[in-house]
């Protein structure tokens, strides 16, 4: 008990580390809001305000999401890289620590960006919601699978030499299967029909496996 | 060795042009099943292979099965090509249209972007023993999503592949020549691949 105690001490300061470092460098975290906008503005231009089926809405805003995480979380562990001090991170906390609070730093950017990115998707497609409390849960457990899937993805493409467009390669098959039910939900919650509720039991059983999985291999890396 | 697998392969080609009778309805490109069902198989069995040689690199950090994992990755590329072209050749004859996004054809679709995923990690890392890890645990993860597309997306949508030919009935329903043949064919591709396995062609 003591010991997940300390654990956890050591995952809510790294959060915090990251947080700090976050605010005094905004490029990151502003350049995966833009992205996100920008792909919204693109989408939503190019569609001329004609109506747009919920089937395909709930497509555009995972693709969305997916390719602005990419953006933003990318570079997860890229600070500690370039500095050299990931070895010494590991020595102050468990490598567990260092991973998990990483992934919860990451959930954190990936819910402030649905937050800020949904609204403004909503209002210039001009979808309504009718299911408020499925669109919500969707949105939720498709983003910890997410951000679990991409924590390690961001861990494997620190070293890589070639960097631009490598993240979304690796994480797109991974997370296919948070992708497919994830987009049926938010259909569901658009068009307000009734929706399978084993799907979201699939993604979230997924987002289990996806957290142990990484969980395990973090260690060999 | 391979006397014995040219010759096999060649006995085979010669049984699937004269032997098998034609498919009704269907004409002779029809008997590029064939040529599909093997290197679909050997496409799946290459992917487990190089996972399974991922985790024992990871388990005894011996590089040599990090360049086994790599061969059977690479391999299973040039088959799951193999396989998807064949596959929507024979898609246009039966069902009319070269891709549809059938849930078979979503599967060996996301085979091809992992195994495009984990080739390219690879040629991206250039530190050997990084390298060597990276693309280990990479393959490892990818295998999670197996249970996925085989049991899980076959029932969110409706398929017109047909079913493997041990079926959930457990019943055969296939001409046995066309069965014989089709399981040597089956072999044969094993066979070669193990083979491939074994050189360093790749």
């Amino acid at each position: 008990m003591k010991l997940f105690g300390s654990r956890c001490e050591q995952v809510a300061a790294i959060v915090r580390k990251d947080f700090v470092i976050g605010l005094r460098r905004r490029a990151t975290f502003a350049a995966m809001m833009m992205f996100a906008l920008t792909a919204v503005a693109a989408l939503s231009l190019s569609t001329g305000g004609n109506f747009v089926e919920p089937k395909i809405l709930a497509a555009l805003l995972w693709v969305v999401i997916f390719f602005a995480a990419g953006a933003g979380i990318s570079g997860t562990f890229d600070d500690e890289a370039q500095a050299g001090t990931l070895l010494t991170l590991k020595l102050y906390a468990a490598a567990q620590a260092v991973l998990f609070g990483k992934m919860a730093g990451v959930l954190l950017s990936l819910v402030t960006l649905t937050t800020f990115i949904l609204p403004i998707f909503l209002i210039l497609f001009d979808a309504a919601v009718e299911n408020f409390f499925l669109l919500t849960a969707t949105v939720l457990i498709g983003l910890i699978g997410l951000s679990a899937a991409g924590t390690l993805t961001a861990a494997l493409t620190t070293s890589a030499t070639v960097k631009g467009g490598l993240f979304p390669i690796l994480l797109f098959p991974v997370t296919l299967p948070i992708f497919l039910p994830a987009i049926a939900l938010t259909e569901a919650a658009l068009t307000g029909a009734a929706f399978d509720v084993s799907s979201l039991v699939v993604v979230a059983a997924f987002d289990a496996i996806l957290i142990l999985a990484s969980s395990i291999l973090y260690d060999y890396l | 060795m391979n006397k014995i697998l040219v010759l096999l392969t060649l006995t085979i080609c010669a049984a699937v042009i004269f032997l098998v009778p034609p498919i009704k309805g269907l004409g002779d490109l029809a008997k590029i099943i064939f040529f599909h069902v093997p290197t679909a198989w050997v496409a799946v069995i290459a992917f487990f292979t190089s996972a399974f040689f991922a985790a024992k690199f990871l388990r005894t950090q011996d590089f040599s099965f990090d360049t086994l994992s790599a061969r059977a990755a690479r391999l299973g590329f040039v088959f799951v090509l193999l396989s998807t072209i064949s596959g929507a050749i024979f898609s246009k004859l039966t069902w009319g249209a070269y891709w549809n996004w059938d849930p078979r054809q979503t599967t060996i679709f996301v085979l091809i972007l992992i195994y495009g995923a984990y080739l390219t990690l690879r040629a991206a890392v250039s530190d050997e023993k990084v390298r060597a890890k990276v693309s280990a645990v990479y393959s490892l993860l990818s295998v999670l999503t197996v249970p996925f597309l085989v049991f899980i997306l076959p029932r969110m949508y409706f398929s017109l592949h047909p079913s493997p030919v041990l079926n959930s009935a457990g019943r055969v329903e296939m001409d046995s020549v066309v069965l014989v043949v089709l399981i040597a064919a089956v072999v044969d591709a094993t066979l070669i691949f193990i083979q491939l396995m074994r050189r360093r062609f790749f």
